[in-house]
Formats: C-alpha cells, structure tokens, sequence
C-alpha cells in the first residue's frame, strides 16, 4: 500500500474548513460549558440538600451517558419540542452541555480543596479582602484548575468528532466525505489524525504556558532512590 | 405529538437486551486493555530508549486523536493492509488499544504514589524482577488505582456506543431502528440513554462497594 499524496492536495480546502470549524467549536464549547459548570459547581457548594442533589444528579446523569446518545436527544429533542437550529449550534450546544458536567466537577473540587487559612493569612498580614483574593487564593485555585480542566477540554475536542454524525460539517464530516469520493482511506484518516494530534498539541502547549505562568505545581519525584526509580518511574534515567 | 411515556416503557426491555451487547465487548475490551496496559507499563519500567520512544509517540497519537477516529481507522483502513475485520472485531481492537494506553497512563501515576519500602525489602531479599513486579509491585499498584480503573470501565462502556457508527447493532442502534418504524426518536433515544445510565451506575456502585471491601481488609 502506497501513501498517494496527490489526494490530500486535491482536498485540503476542504480538510482545513473543517479543522477551523472544529476549533471553532471546541472554543465555544469550552466558553459556554465553563460558564455552565461555575453555575453548577456553585450550586453544588450552596448549604442544603436540595441545590445540592440538583447538581450531582446533573452531573452524574450527563457522565455516565455516551456523548453520542446526549448529543442524539438534543439533537432528536429539540425539533420535537418545537425548536428548529442549525446543525452546528445544536451539536456545540451539546457538546458544551456535556463537558459542563465535568468542568462543574472540577470547579467544585478546587473550591473544596481551597485552603481557608490562606484567606485569612493574608488578611491578617494587612492585606484587603480584594488584595487577599486576587494574589493569594485565586493563583492558588487556579493553578489546581489547570490541568484537569486541560484534560477535560482535550476530551472536548475529541469528542467533537462525534458531531459528524449529526450533519455538522467539522474535520470529520469532511473526512468521511473526502473518504467517499476517493475511496482512499488510509491517506484521509492519516491525515486527519494529524490534524487532530496537532490541536491537541496546541491545547495541550498552551496550557502548559498557562500553568508556567500560574507557578507549576511541585512534581513529586520518585527521587534519587535507584530501586524506586527502577520499578516506580518509567522516564528514562537521567543523568545526575 | 407529546412525550409517550407508555412508549418510552414499552421498548425498554427490548434495548435492555441490546445492551447486553454493548456490555459483552466492553467486558471483552476491558480484559485485553487491563492485560496490554500492564504489559506496556512493564515494558516502559525497562527504560530501553528507542522502545519508549515509539511508545511516546503511540501514546501521543491515542490521547490526541479522538475515538472515532481510531476506531474509522480500524474499519476502514486495516482493511487496506489486508485485514479485513468484522465490524465487532475492528472495534474491540480499536477501543482496546485505546483504552490499553488510558490504563498504562494511569498506572504510570500510581506508580509514583507507592512506597519503595517494600521493594527496597523485597530486592535485598534477593528476589527477582519478575517477582517483584507479580508479588510486590502489581498489587498495590491495582489496589491504588482501583478507582481509575472503575472509571476507565465507565468510559469503555460509553465507548461501545460508537460502534453503532461502523454497523455494529447495540443499543444507539437498536433505539434508532426502532425509531425509524415508530417515528418517535426522542423516546427511543432517552430510552437509549437510560439504558447507558443504569449500566454506568451499577458500575460505579460495585466499584465503591469493592473499594470500601479492599480497604477494610487493609487494615
């Protein structure tokens, strides 16, 4: 089997229209599902039972159900409820629905995790509450924030290719059409698997330019303990 | 045209049995990822730099490449160098490779939390690697990761429902084959949902009630 690059020549516009609309998608779908998930988080955080049960049957409903199937009700649900959108608006619309479910998780674990003396150390060292806030706790929350929500919307995006099967023109709609017209699969799967691993690359870059800003969190090292090392780490031994 | 309710109750036992499909190859998948995932992280502890190269690079591929596409690759491209899979067997493979890297990863985080002691006893008592690793290692590391692997089932099972994507009939495919004699397919669909949902929890039930068990016999 030869790689005919000739195909990926004839249709990159297509390829790259629907790269730029998965972006697109993964950015509005990270925009509105965050939001949703610092509401449902907060909800999760009020005292009482009620609000309480609320958002842990939200979340627990939406992470235990294929994305597949969530985005088919929505899809499915919404002309039966009389509502009639464009593909594309009901699949992020879905998309950003099931990651506020875990982003919702994350926010009300950073929250929970955040420490109250800190708060209040740095009152007493002549701080104002605002000042407290803004240099003390939030690089604090939001430096646990980072790598999950990292992950969840790396998730995100993948799951974006679910869309296809719902008539939404993104990167693998447009490679199942490619596919179709060329019979060609091993060149057009190829291909669009680089261009996913490149976006997540990006996601993946700028969150790590995001954490350095934010103070990296201590890695615990498996140390100089040349027997842990040896069953406990699989990092190539460094130098020392 | 409301929601039918009755309709709703009607079909579920039907898409109950489908998921006894969905349930069998995740079953099926979760045993060869648990077997491979623990074969690459040995693999991996040996540090041979041009091996955890290339599995750098396969991780990299999995984790950044979405699922479906995996598994589009599977159904349609190993075709191509000759091996033409039944549909199942392209997505066991598929989720299975998938879901081996998602385990070895974790296993990769556990095993930065477990204490050297043991192995630091164990290796001046003149035991071999591969006995460390069966006796010593293995276990603790299972037992620690217990919930990431309760997880992991989760997801696989969720997995499975992509499936319905290359023709495999499980239950997104059943409830839309039903919908397309009854022309109801928010019933089907929910159904098809709530099927995913008990699965999931049940899951995650016995994975606590388990975790719970493991603990008390801890101390």
């Amino acid at each position: 089997m030869r790689f005919d690059a000739s195909i990926l020549v004839d249709y990159w516009p297509l390829l790259a229209e629907g790269a730029w609309l998965t972006l697109r998608i993964t950015i509005a779908a990270f925009a509105l599902g965050y939001l949703a998930g610092i509401a449902v988080a907060l909800l999760a955080i009020l005292p009482g039972r009620l609000p309480r049960l609320m958002a842990s049957v939200y979340i627990e409903t939406l992470r235990n159900i294929p994305f597949i199937i969530i985005l088919f009700v929505v899809y499915y649900g919404l002309p039966f409820s009389g509502v009639r959108l464009p593909a594309t608006l009901v699949g992020t619309a879905a998309l950003a629905l099931f990651a506020s479910a875990y982003y919702a998780e994350i926010v009300r674990a950073a929250i929970l995790a955040l420490p109250r003396g800190q708060f209040e150390s740095a009152r007493v060292v002549g701080m104002s509450p605002a000042q407290a806030m803004w240099h003390v706790v939030a690089p604090q929350v939001l430096r646990t924030l980072v790598p999950p929500s990292t992950n969840m919307t790396l998730t995100m995006m993948k799951e974006s290719a679910v869309l296809s099967s719902v008539t939404v023109p993104e990167l693998t709609y447009q490679s199942l059409i490619v596919q179709g017209n060329t019979f060609a699969p091993f060149e057009v799967f190829a291909a669009v698997a680089a261009i996913y691993w490149l976006i997540a690359i990006g996601i993946a870059e700028a969150s790590r330019r995001l954490e350095r800003r934010v103070g990296a969190a201590q890695a615990a090292s498996v140390s100089a303990n040349p027997i842990a090392a040896r069953y406990l780490s699989l990092d190539a031994r460094r130098p020392s | 045209m409301g929601f039918k309710f009755e309709y709703l109750l009607s079909i579920l036992p039907d898409l109950a049995l489908a998921a006894l499909v969905n349930v069998r190859l995740a079953a099926v998948i979760i045993a060869i990822a648990l077997m491979l995932g623990t074969m690459l992280t040995v693999l991996r502890s040996l540090k041979l730099r041009p091996v955890n190269a290339v599995v750098a690079i396969v991780i990299s591929f999995v984790r950044g490449t979405p699922l479906l596409i995996q598994i589009f690759i599977a159904y349609y491209v190993l075709p191509a160098v000759g091996l033409d899979l039944t549909p199942e067997v392209a997505g066991i493979a598929a989720i299975s490779f998938n879901s081996m890297v998602f385990v070895s990863e974790s296993m990769r985080g556990g095993l930065a939390s477990i204490d050297p002691g043991p192995l630091e006893a164990a290796t001046a008592l003149g035991l071999r690697p591969p006995v460390i690793w069966w006796k010593v290692v293995l276990p603790q590391l299972f037992r620690r990761i217990a919930p990431v692997l309760i997880n992991e089932a989760t997801i696989v099972v969720k997995g499975t429902a992509l499936l319905s994507v290359i023709t495999v009939v499980d239950v997104l495919r059943t409830a839309q084959q039903m919908a397309s004699s009854s022309y109801r397919p928010f019933e089907t669909l929910v159904g098809a949902a709530l099927v995913f949902l008990v699965v999931n929890l049940a899951i995650s039930l016995a994975g606590k009630t388990a975790e719970a068990r493991f603990a008390a016999t801890r101390m």
